[in-house]
């Protein structure tokens, strides 16, 4: 008998656990706060373009501490990631663009740490045309913006004369969902065209006039690959892991560059100061970095300011961005070195996490 | 005394004839288990109202800045820039997208579901119904993220190569089949929200043409009627508005299917009336622009339009019940 009521109490109770759980799930803001193993497991998503990088720093920095510390790192998007920061469910999201104004306010105290530097690479496919297109970054926003319409316009014949170029039309892919790429080139078509500028603007998530959107870089590297004329832009890294082809983008000196480590190193360098928030714009740099790709782009960790894990975190983006270590893995999956002025910046910043 | 209890509790059978004492015994246990039984299912109903109050609750308060920053003029802006200073949000174009893709999906669905099952009930040997019926079940178990994948990289760039430029010379003067031909769009979408609402459909639909008396089925062939008589004369007027209710269960599917549709969609302004171009449902632009948005605008009117999915949903089922109530009083 006993058993019975016990059994249909145990229910009750469960239902309504049920119950309680479902209508409190609006706030969040639960951190994980884990008790003895708060200081050795660290929790990450966000940016898929350095989760191959991230995936290095993981088993190497565990056998570097004693005892190991535990990073585990989901590469949901950054959209992804700097929701799961806002909420605190993770202890640290990553974001190839920086915050803007209101995820930075929602976040409510966080810092944002340049812990690797990459590029976004424009892509193409067009039958009969293999590699070596050059363009301008001008001619990258008429296309998107409807202003050229087929691969044999005028404007583009003119920068290719050894190319062979056909009449198909051009089909341009975009990101539908919010991504550091798209800021990253409208961060550079902004800078370069006064009507991109005042019609679609600079974010991670636009109003394309034209073209067709993709889910994700697979997405977009998918509906590239279908589509004989279209052009994109994605994460250079996925360029050689999808056999994508990339044209040479003109840079203010007027030379044509394919994002490489160098081109993208000599972008950087044209980093002098870093501003307070750590939001650094290196597309379109100055004709003086002569051999600069004019697409590349920081990306970013977002930790909060006051973190139950704080020493944990301030060692491992330590590790992260020591040249000596994290970034050393960097140059193999097309991430460059990280700049004398950006590092002194990330260690102030890495020293207020905790206080 | 307690272990009598324990006992009965355990057998569940009061053995015959073991005394006035067990059989007050066992009244209690069974007033017990049949106010537990009553508590716990009434609890159990009670969540499913609690869960979907809360989730219209958070919906709604998710979206009120959006609401009163735009009001109902949402509902028919054709536009969504996410980019202060001309930051802009509307839903029409989504709620095009949704309206063509779910409705497109089941016209064809509908005729193929009922064909389905009225083969397998009517005219397959008995054989072969189960493993039919079984393999068109298991379309409904293929993830949806798995089709979506199919559809951008095997399904999207066959009809643009083979059915499209064959629609468009046929039929290219209909609006619909004019433009040009693209892997991701409309047409792909109500084609793998096809695949998605066919099983569900069919299978309902089965399961209510076995109601039909077979009586009535006998009575119709007794009197000389053909095959094709009998089903059209007794099992298609009775199962019509069970019918009905599948279409609108299978509506319902189309509607909110979010990630196989965003997959092959192409997720664009505007509304053309053509089934090539790429085009964008209120489902997959909430899952595509759900995380990480870049204004608060933007968040609060990806939950306006999750607000119209709710209202739309809600809408479609009162209809479907409207008529499903209005046949049954016609057919008896």
């Amino acid at each position: 008998m006993k058993k019975h009521r016990l059994f249909a109490a145990a229910c009750v109770a469960g239902a309504l656990a049920l119950t309680v759980a479902a209508c409190g799930s609006s706030s969040s803001s639960t951190s994980s706060t884990g008790g003895a193993s708060s200081s050795t497991t660290l929790v990450g998503a966000g940016s898929s373009l350095v989760l191959p990088l991230v995936s290095k720093w993981v088993p190497d920095y565990a056998g570097k501490t004693d005892p190991p510390v535990t990073v585990t790192y989901g590469g949901i998007g950054s959209g992804g990631g700097i929701d799961a920061i806002t909420n605190r469910t993770v202890d640290f999201g990553a974001s190839d663009a920086p915050l803007s104004a209101d995820q930075a306010s929602a976040c409510d105290n966080c810092l944002q740490v340049p812990w690797a530097l990459s590029a976004t690479a424009i892509a193409y496919n067009v039958s009969g045309v293999d590699n070596g297109l050059q363009l301008t970054p001008q001619i990258v926003a008429d296309i998107y913006l409807g202003n050229i319409t087929t691969w044999d316009d005028p404007a583009i014949t003119k920068l290719n004369s050894g190319v062979d170029l056909p009449p198909t039309k051009i089909t341009p892919i975009y990101r539908s969902d919010g991504s550091g790429d798209t800021y990253a080139l409208t961060d550079l078509l902004s800078k370069i065209s006064p009507d991109w500028k005042s019609q679609i603007g600079t974010s991670t998530l636009v109003k394309f006039p034209v073209g067709t959107g993709a889910e994700h870089n697979d997405g977009v590297a998918a509906a590239l690959g279908q589509t004989d004329g279209a052009i994109a832009y994605l994460g250079a890294a996925y360029v050689s892991t999808n056999s994508l082809t990339e044209a040479a983008l003109q840079n203010e000196a007027r030379n044509y560059e394919e994002p490489t480590v160098k081109a993208i190193s000599a972008a950087a360098d044209t980093v002098k100061s870093v501003p307070s928030d750590n939001a650094i714009s290196i597309t379109a740099p100055p004709a003086s970095a002569k051999d600069a790709y004019p697409l590349s782009t920081f990306t970013y960790a977002i930790v909060p300011q006051s973190s139950p894990k704080a020493d944990a975190l301030k060692k491992f983006l330590t590790y992260a961005i020591d040249p000596k270590g994290g970034q050393t893995f960097g140059p193999d999956l097309l991430f460059a070195p990280l700049p004398a002025p950006v590092l002194a910046a990330d260690k102030s910043t890495i020293a207020k996490i905790g206080s | 005394m307690e272990g009598t209890a324990a006992s009965v509790g355990m057998t569940g059978v009061a053995p015959p004839g073991s005394g006035a004492l067990g059989r007050r015994q066992r009244g209690r246990l069974d007033r017990i288990g049949d106010r537990s039984l009553y508590v716990i299912t009434l609890a159990a109903a009670l969540l499913s109202a609690v869960v979907l109050g809360g989730i219209g609750y958070e919906v709604v308060h998710g979206a009120s800045a959006s609401i009163s920053h735009f009001g109902l003029g949402f509902i028919t802006t054709n536009n969504w820039d996410p980019v202060p200073p001309h930051e802009v949000y509307g839903a029409a174009s989504f709620i095009y997208g949704t309206a063509v893709s779910s409705f497109g999906a089941l016209l064809i669905a509908t005729p193929l579901s009922i064909a389905i099952a009225l083969f397998l009930t009517e005219l397959a040997p008995r054989r072969a119904r189960t493993p039919i019926g079984t393999l068109v079940e298991l379309l409904a178990a293929i993830p949806s993220v798995v089709l979506g994948l199919w559809g951008i990289l095997v399904l999207g760039p066959f009809l643009r190569d083979h059915v499209e430029p064959g629609l468009h010379s046929v039929l290219g003067w209909i609006p619909l089949f004019g433009g040009d031909q693209s892997p991701v769009g409309l047409l792909p979408a109500m084609l793998i929200l096809t695949i998605m609402t066919v099983p569900i459909v069919s299978s309902l639909t089965r399961e209510i043409f076995l109601t039909v008396p077979k009586e009535s089925k006998e009575g119709a062939l007794a009197l000389g009627a053909t095959r094709w008589e009998m089903i059209k004369t007794t099992v298609l007027p009775y199962s019509r508005p069970g019918i009905v209710a599948a279409v609108i269960l299978g509506l319902g599917r189309a509607i909110g299917e979010a990630i196989a549709v965003t997959q092959v969609i192409g997720g664009a302004l505007g509304i053309h009336a053509n089934l090539f171009v790429p085009a964008d449902t209120l489902a997959s632009r909430i899952a595509s622009n759900a995380t990480g948005a870049p204004t608060a605008l933007n968040l609060a009117s990806v939950f306006y339009l999750g607000v119209i999915l709710l209202a739309l949903s809600v809408i479609f089922n009162a209809v479907a019940r409207l008529i499903i109530r209005r046949m049954t009083l016609k057919g008896s």
